[in-house]
């Protein structure tokens, strides 16, 4: 309960359709764990994380809100996008369809988020197949059906990064978030962010309106 | 109606007939259609604002579309008629507690068709943020009317737009305070049982702007704003997990902990601050601000899993809240009862707080700063002899008083749960040979003698002290066998009255006072506490028997013995033992004669005397002088169906009745006879205190909980024929209980036996891996080296296929050269190929 330990707060939002792993990768980033059997999400969870970047020898608290995948949530999820610094679009690199929604997701983070958002398109799932011979006996191998070629190419043709991760071997999940986190640390520098009007940036200021050292309390005796 | 007519005198036609209220509306609502001037349906509004509370289902029937379609399109062009419209659509949709059925349904119907569809909501959430200082409050006005009315169908419409939410909370930094004021009330309304727009607000940044607004209006300090903003935040926290999570994890939590006073980063045996222990209370406000930060702190001191810092600073807070401040009774009630039941956040036994006392007829503003003590010690003083020692209320039990004395038992109750620490608690009580065990607070109070006229106080010291032991032996077998060795060092528990008033802190017993040996006190032999306790409560009966008491005084008689008839209940059930030494005290016959009385209208006495009689039955199971045999003929002269009677109508006592899991103070009967204050004069301390409320206590609930699980098995038990070995359920419930937590014990054991095994067996496993990973690499090291050896021979083979033709060649054309004549050498290779020959042959 020390003073203020990090440097920047940033705000991330998961998306991506329903069942590509989007709260397990959180739960991995957050718990170093994986369920095999989460339920979905309703709506709208928290979680957070510290992480160093130790180039910029800065923390940064990441505050994430993983997003519902089912259509019915999607009004909701949306008042989610417009606050957040970072995204994690999510698809599942053994459901071709899901990397075709990602499209559509792509357009609706785009019309609703700040135009500054750092977004990183995550391939999940590469655990189920990858050609390594000491997994062969668990999990029932399934086909890939998005080549990272085809993803890469993709992202780079709309401006996002790209990394392929895996939340139950989890493989590439804290990369995935400290690249995010270093291309908006990059943009601050910049000065793309200033401030105030970027809800999803914070700076800590150890000395903020909420420091309450000059109250002034009464005494009794 | 005088607007009325002036409006017609406006409106009226050329004929210059009067016009009736329908008609002027009707004309009204048709200069609102767009196709008139601005300026003449700004006039419009006007006039239907002022008729809209008179005729309120005129307007609305024929105006409402037309009022909205102004809203939608003209609001924001023109602030005025702007504001005009939200006026007076606040009128059509309001609905007031106290005005008729048929007003109210009107304010809900106006409302349904206000809602029914999006575009009304959604122009709402757009003022919001329009920069006109009367758009943005009648929009928010506005918004709180429909929100009161039809909740529901709002929020849904803030999901739907995701705008909304934001500009919402951008009004909580308006600079103007009576729109930041009047979001944080929306917000309150907004957020009612819906966690995903709760979840919104988290994210949209609702917390650090309602702290910010708490800091800076003086934090809980301030007015009226700062209790609604930590009712917003509550309300964000209370039942929503991930917005908790999100709190925990930010800056906050510390922010939280610093408007109380307690330093969020405070080292656990570094004493709190005296600004924190005390502060002043004057102002009701504060009070209110604090309980509300209170309930905050209690949420964020329950935590799942292992306590971590936040969690052990939040419960620490609290308890030095309850225990060592002047904060006003009630908060200390409040904070101990949120004090997590699971205790493994706080040693109360090694944590020290310094207690304070109000300097008598100081009025609140001078503090004695007590010897500092463990928390544990400073919980059994509060129980036993209440708040600040009872110097200011003296003999009177105030309902808040004897709230936080129960909240402080819970808090005891939790802590003794555990075994090992109830075993540990009652083994300090037994003096081990050749030294006396000191008398603890505790006992002390356990063990005084009552004497008439009661002291009050004394009575109640007492009956917390039998609801304390009871919880210390309740479920423990072993504390139980440990108690029924504790023998109260001789002349200690004297009469309270003649003793010091006041107990220090450091938990040391008073003096004993000189007059120790009451009137039965002739044998010498020490006796124990089993002994002691069956004695006073034959005391006790033979003093409510005597018809020249008082009434007042009979009921603390009562009081006691329903005390001690408690703790005795729970202690011998199920320790023969014990049985055995309580009936070898005498106690058939001290029992046996309060169930007997008859037209007693009170059926608590008997009802537990019953009850004990009937545990005293059921497990006289020791080999002794009162056998099973000898009590047998008693209960069927009683009759069996008497004492069943008797003990099913305690569950009918409105005392019994009272008591709940969280409160069992119940109010004391409104008897304003005057009470004495021996020991003080007035109230000293704090606002005069005129007319509090008096409470008391008659059971807790643990022992209710106790009796209902068990009244069951002793009604049954008292039926069986004393030869038969065991008849009860509960007996059998009980060895099966013990048997099963055998099974359990060796079970765990097991899983720690094989857990360790495992341990060795992975690392054992490792090296095998280790070992087997060699093999394999030798294994292809092996193959390789094989498959090069099959390669070389192979090659050899070729060459010696190679070499044999050579050689064949090479004899061939030497047979030819020599028939050409030429010389040919006779060279050993040769030899060499024939012999190669032959072998290969
Ligand atoms: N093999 C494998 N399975 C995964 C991985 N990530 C998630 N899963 C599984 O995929 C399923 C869906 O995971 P979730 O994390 O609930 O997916 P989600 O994207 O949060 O789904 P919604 O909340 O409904 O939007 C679960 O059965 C996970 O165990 C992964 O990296 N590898
Ligand atoms: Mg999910």
């Amino acid at each position: 309960m020390a003073g203020v330990a990090w440097h920047y707060v940033l705000k991330f939002i998961i998306t991506g359709d329903a069942a590509v792993g989007k709260s397990s990768l959180l739960i991995r980033l957050t718990d170093q764990r994986f369920l095999a059997n989460p339920d979905p999400t309703l709506g709208v969870e928290f979680g957070s994380k510290l992480i160093t970047i130790p180039e910029e020898n800065k923390v940064v608290k990441l505050q994430c809100w993983d997003t519902a995948g089912t259509e019915s949530f999607r009004s909701i999820t949306r008042s989610y996008y417009r606050g957040a610094a970072g995204c994690l679009l999510v698809y599942d690199v053994t459901s071709r369809q899901s990397f075709v929604n990602a499209r559509s997701w792509l357009a609706d983070v785009r019309e609703h988020a700040d135009p500054h958002l750092t977004c990183i398109l995550v391939g999940n799932k590469i655990d189920l197949c990858t050609d390594d011979a000491s997994s062969t006996s668990s999990a029932p191998k399934r086909k890939r059906e998005v080549t990272t070629e085809e993803a890469e190419l993709w992202a780079k043709e709309e401006g996002l990064l790209f990394v392929e991760a895996s939340a139950k071997s989890g493989a590439n999940v804290e990369a995935a978030f400290e690249q995010a986190t270093r291309d908006i640390l990059e943009k601050v520098r910049r000065g793309v962010f200033d401030d105030d009007r970027s809800p999803g940036v914070k700076l800590s200021k150890p000395s903020s309106g909420l420091a309450l050292e000059d109250q002034t309390r009464s005494g009794c005796c | 109606m005088e607007f009325l007519s002036q409006i017609n005198i406006a409106l009226r036609g050329p004929t210059g007939q009067p016009q009736s209220a329908a008609d002027t509306i009707s004309r009204l609502a048709d200069r609102l259609s767009p196709s008139t001037l601005l300026a003449d349906r700004r006039a419009a509004v006007l006039a239907l604002k002022g008729l809209a509370r008179d005729c309120k289902a005129d307007v609305a029937e024929l105006a409402l579309p037309g009022l909205i379609d102004v809203l939608q399109n003209d609001a924001e062009v023109d602030a005025d008629i702007g504001k005009a419209v939200l006026e007076t659509l606040i009128t059509l949709c309001e609905v007031e507690e106290n005005a008729p059925a048929a007003s109210r349904e009107l304010g809900y119907k106006n409302t349904d068709t206000v809602l029914a569809e999006e575009k009304v909501p959604q122009k709402l959430f757009t003022l919001l943020a329009d920069h006109s200082f009367y758009l943005r409050y009648s929009a928010l006005q506005f918004l709180s009317t429909l929100l009161q009315n039809r909740r529901q169908v709002v929020q849904a419409y803030f999901l739907k737009a995701p705008v909304g939410v934001t500009s919402l909370i951008a009004l909580l930094e308006d600079k103007r305070e009576i729109i930041r004021n009047e979001a944080i009330f929306t917000i309150q309304s907004l957020i009612t049982q819906s966690p995903e727009i709760q979840k919104i607000m988290a994210f949209e940044g609702a917390f650090e702007k309602l702290f910010n607004i708490i800091v800076n209006e003086q934090g809980l300090e301030g007015g009226v704003v700062v209790q609604d903003a930590l009712t917003c935040i509550d309300g964000l926290l209370r039942f929503n997990q991930s917005n908790q999570s999100y709190f925990r994890g930010s800056a906050l939590p510390p922010v939280l902990l610093s408007l109380v006073g307690f330093p969020p980063s405070l080292p656990f045996n570094t004493p709190t601050p005296q600004q924190f222990a005390l502060q002043l209370w004057d102002v009701p406000q504060k009070r209110a601000n604090v309980s509300l930060a209170v309930g905050i702190i209690g949420l964020l001191a329950r935590h799942a899993g292992p306590p971590d810092g936040l969690s052990i600073a939040c419960t620490r807070c609290l308890t030095e809240l309850g225990l060592s401040s002047n904060a006003p009774t009630h908060i200390k009630t409040q904070a101990l009862r949120l004090v997590p039941s699971n205790l493994s956040a706080l040693p109360l036994a090694e944590m020290i707080v310094t207690p304070y006392m109000p300097v008598p007829d100081s009025n609140g503003e001078e503090w004695d700063r007590l010897e500092p003590s463990s928390a544990l010690d400073a919980l059994v003083e509060l129980i036993l002899h209440g708040e600040y020692h009872a110097i200011i209320d003296g003999e009177r039990r105030t309902k808040d008083g004897m709230e936080l004395r129960g909240a402080a038992l819970g808090i005891f109750q939790n802590f003794v749960q555990k075994e090992e620490i109830s075993e540990a608690i009652v083994q300090a009580m037994i003096s081990q040979p050749g030294s006396q065990a000191p008398v603890t607070p505790l006992l002390y109070a356990l063990t005084t003698v009552p004497v008439s006229p009661l002291n009050f106080s004394s009575v109640t010291s007492t009956h917390f002290a039998t609801l304390l032991f009871a919880h210390l032996l309740r479920y423990s077998p072993r504390a139980k066998a440990l108690a029924r060795s504790i023998i109260p060092q001789a002349g200690a528990a004297s009469n309270q009255n003649s003793g010091a008033f006041f107990v220090p802190a450091d938990g040391g017993p008073p003096p004993a006072g000189g007059a120790a040996d009451a009137a039965e006190a002739d044998e010498d032999e020490p006796q124990t506490l089993l002994q002691i306790l069956s004695e006073h409560l034959s005391l006790a009966f033979l003093a409510r028997a005597r018809e020249d008491i008082p009434a007042r005084e009979a009921r603390e008689w009562d009081r006691l013995c329903v005390g001690y008839l408690c703790l005795l209940i729970q202690w011998l059930w199920e320790d023969p033992a014990a049985v055995r030494e309580f009936l070898e005290a005498g106690a058939l016959g001290v029992l046996v004669e309060p169930i007997n009385q008859t037209a007693e209208e009170d059926a608590m006495i008997p009802g537990l005397c019953a009850f004990l009689l009937g545990v005293c039955y059921e497990f006289n199971r020791e080999p002794g002088e009162v056998t099973r045999a000898i009590i047998y003929p008693i209960l069927t002269r009683l009759g069996i169906d008497m004492l069943s009677g008797r003990i099913i109508h305690l569950r009918d006592d409105d005392r019994f009745k009272a008591v709940g899991p969280d409160s069992i103070v119940v109010p004391a009967p409104s008897s304003h006879a005057p009470t004495h204050h021996p020991h003080q004069g007035p109230p000293s301390v704090g606002v005069p205190q005129q007319d509090v409320e008096e409470g008391e206590i008659w059971f807790d609930w643990a022992f209710v909980d106790f009796w209902k699980s068990n009244y069951y098995t002793i009604q049954k038990a008292i039926v069986v024929d004393p030869n038969s070995v065991s008849s009860a359920a509960g007996q059998e419930n009980a060895m099966l209980v013990a048997s099963l937590r055998d099974v359990i014990r060796n079970q765990a054991a097991e899983i720690e036996r094989l857990q360790s095994q495992l341990k060795t067996l992975s690392t054992a496993s490792s090296e095998q891996e280790a070992l087997r990973a060699q093999i394999a690499s030798l294994t292809e090291q092996l193959q390789s080296s094989e498959e090069r050896k099959r390669d070389v021979e192979k090659e050899q083979e070729d060459l010696l296929v190679l070499l044999d033709e050579l050689n064949s060649k090479r004899r061939r054309d030497k047979e030819r050269m020599r028939q050409a004549g030429l010389e040919v050498s006779e060279d050993e290779a040769e030899d060499d190929g024939d012999e190669d020959e032959e072998e290969e042959e």
